[in-house]
């Protein structure tokens, strides 16, 4: 049974103000004379408790740098609690970062088998798969080109379409995805709708309160890598957008 | 190390033919394929033979050829490896960021990309040594060294998880690896027989040379068809199961770290 148990977690991320430390500077600078390329503690998400089980609609709100989607990167396994423990149980499918990871100078079609197997799939379950993605990606002959010929919206069509193939348990999704031209956006919505109703654990990040008003039976408000809330949507939803507007008005004033 | 080995079999698919594309991408490159691949060492190869076969080879010039190629072939896949390996997470990253599957997957990849492109290279000595000898059966040999590189692929892949992740906390680790090959390159008896440091008392250079056992279990059952004694394997295992147990340490210690550093 799906299920998400999230107790305690924290992710604290060390920044340093140059990105990178050589060797030489750790051992000479780091142990003689004291960095000069000192570390920040990030605290990206700080003791956040959540859980969700079968049949969950969770929504993620907040401002930007709230830690949404620290927090699905945290379910998905992408990054690891620096505190407390995080448990998922069930297939996850994750639908972030999409157009990222694809092999330039492969097709189309290689890179849709090396996506596949990337999320779990076998040689047989590709083969099944294989032209229904091709298909709904619209590309026609293009998915024999190497993707370094792509546009930027062909790669998000073939990300999508391979991406929302898989069959998940757990689907954790961030933002609403903007999906190529105005024709393949009514696809795409279809689709996600369908992945929504199908899926029987939901959590979803978004900036659009009313969907998430629409599609979630529950909402958590983040701010400052904390939950400040969890609980029915038009609560939560309500309690942050005077929040919102609290924070407009005293910069108006 | 047995959650990674099992996520590693569960990714095959995706390994592999990550793996199948890079070869494809690598001798597509070229006019001459894989015949460009081997150039290098080939070309290596006949600049020793014609400099030091006399010096260093006993007159033997067919046989000093063929024992520097088989030496390089397998000094070759470990630096190569090694050095690969300092890149492989940033070569990586995307796939890093968007899916939790083991990083030792990524290493492994890079390793086994190598390990079919110094194969080649080790074929080709076999094949020219049956072809000098005139006894086809000489390929055989291979078989000989097969468990000698089975141990060599497996110290690459600790080796390139180890560079890999040195590399995402010291960016100047590749850097430094080389200029530590190009040291080992002249500490271990590929260019030279070792009985011209035993004679001068400085065998002892090459046995604290994990490379130069690595040597003895691969290049000598392949040109001689003669396995080295029952203490040499056992002295190789061992430096093979210290690097994995080494590398699955630091993997354990720092693989919930590394994504924070890229």
């Amino acid at each position: 049974m799906p299920t998400i148990e999230v107790r305690n977690a924290s992710v604290t991320f060390t920044a340093r103000q140059r990105r990178t430390v050589s060797l030489k500077e750790y051992l000479l600078r780091g142990m003689f004379r004291g960095s000069v390329n000192p570390k920040v503690a990030v605290h990206a998400l700080a003791d956040v408790t959540l859980s969700a089980a079968d049949g969950d609609r969770v929504g993620v709100i907040g401002h930007n740098g709230a830690g949404k989607t620290t927090l699905l990167k945290l379910l998905a396994g992408i990054y690891p609690p620096t505190a407390g423990t995080c448990r998922v149980d069930g297939t996850v499918c994750s639908l972030f970062d999409i157009a990222l990871g694809f092999e330039n100078d492969a097709t189309g079609w290689e890179n849709i088998t090396y996506r596949s197997y990337l999320q779990g799939d076998t040689p047989a379950g590709v083969r099944r798969k294989r032209d229904a993605i091709g298909a709904f990606t619209e590309l026609g002959q293009f998915l024999d080109l190497p993707v370094r010929n792509y546009s930027a919206g062909m790669r998000m069509r073939l990300a999508f379409s391979i991406a929302t193939a898989a069959d998940p348990e757990v689907l954790l999704i961030d933002e609403v995805l903007a999906v190529g031209d105005a024709a393949f956006q009514i696809k795409a919505k279809a689709r996600m709708k369908e992945l929504m109703s199908a899926s029987r654990l939901m959590v979803v990040v978004s900036h659009d309160v009313y969907t998430v008003v629409e599609t979630c039976n529950r909402v958590v408000w983040m701010k400052h890598g904390r939950v400040v809330m969890d609980g029915a949507p038009q609560e939560v939803v309500d309690a942050y957008l005077a929040e919102v507007a609290g924070g407009a008005v005293a910069r108006a004033a | 190390m047995f959650g990674h080995l099992a996520a590693t079999w569960k990714f095959r698919h995706f390994l592999l033919s990550l793996v199948r594309l890079d070869l494809r991408q690598r001798y597509r490159r070229s006019v001459l394929g894989i015949g460009w691949s081997l150039l290098n060492p080939i070309a290596m190869t006949v600049v020793f033979t014609v400099v030091f076969s006399n010096l260093l080879g006993g007159g033997d010039p067919v046989g000093y050829a063929a024992s520097v190629l088989a030496g390089m072939a397998v000094w070759g896949f470990l630096r190569d490896s090694a050095l690969a390996g300092c890149r492989c997470f940033q070569e990586n990253e995307a796939y890093i960021r968007q899916s939790p599957i083991p990083y030792t997957v990524y290493t492994l990849r890079t390793v086994l990309g190598q390990a079919v492109h110094s194969m080649i290279a080790v074929g080709v000595v076999a094949a020219l040594v049956a072809a000098y000898q005139a006894d086809p059966l000489a390929l055989l040999r291979l078989g000989l060294a097969a468990p000698g590189l089975v141990m060599a692929l497996l110290v690459a892949w600790a080796v390139a998880t180890l560079a890999a992740l040195a590399t995402t906390f010291f960016h100047d680790t590749a850097h430094l690896m080389e200029v530590a090959a190009q040291l080992l390159f002249f500490l271990t008896p590929i260019m030279y027989p070792r009985k011209l440091l035993d004679d001068k008392g400085m065998g002892w250079v090459v046995d604290i040379n994990p490379g130069s056992w690595l040597l003895d279990v691969t290049r000598g059952p392949l040109l001689t068809g003669q396995l080295p004694g029952a203490d040499v394997y056992l002295t190789c295992a061992a430096l093979t199961a210290a690097l994995i147990l080494l590398a699955a340490g630091a993997v354990g210690w720092l693989e919930k770290r590394v994504i924070f550093h890229l």
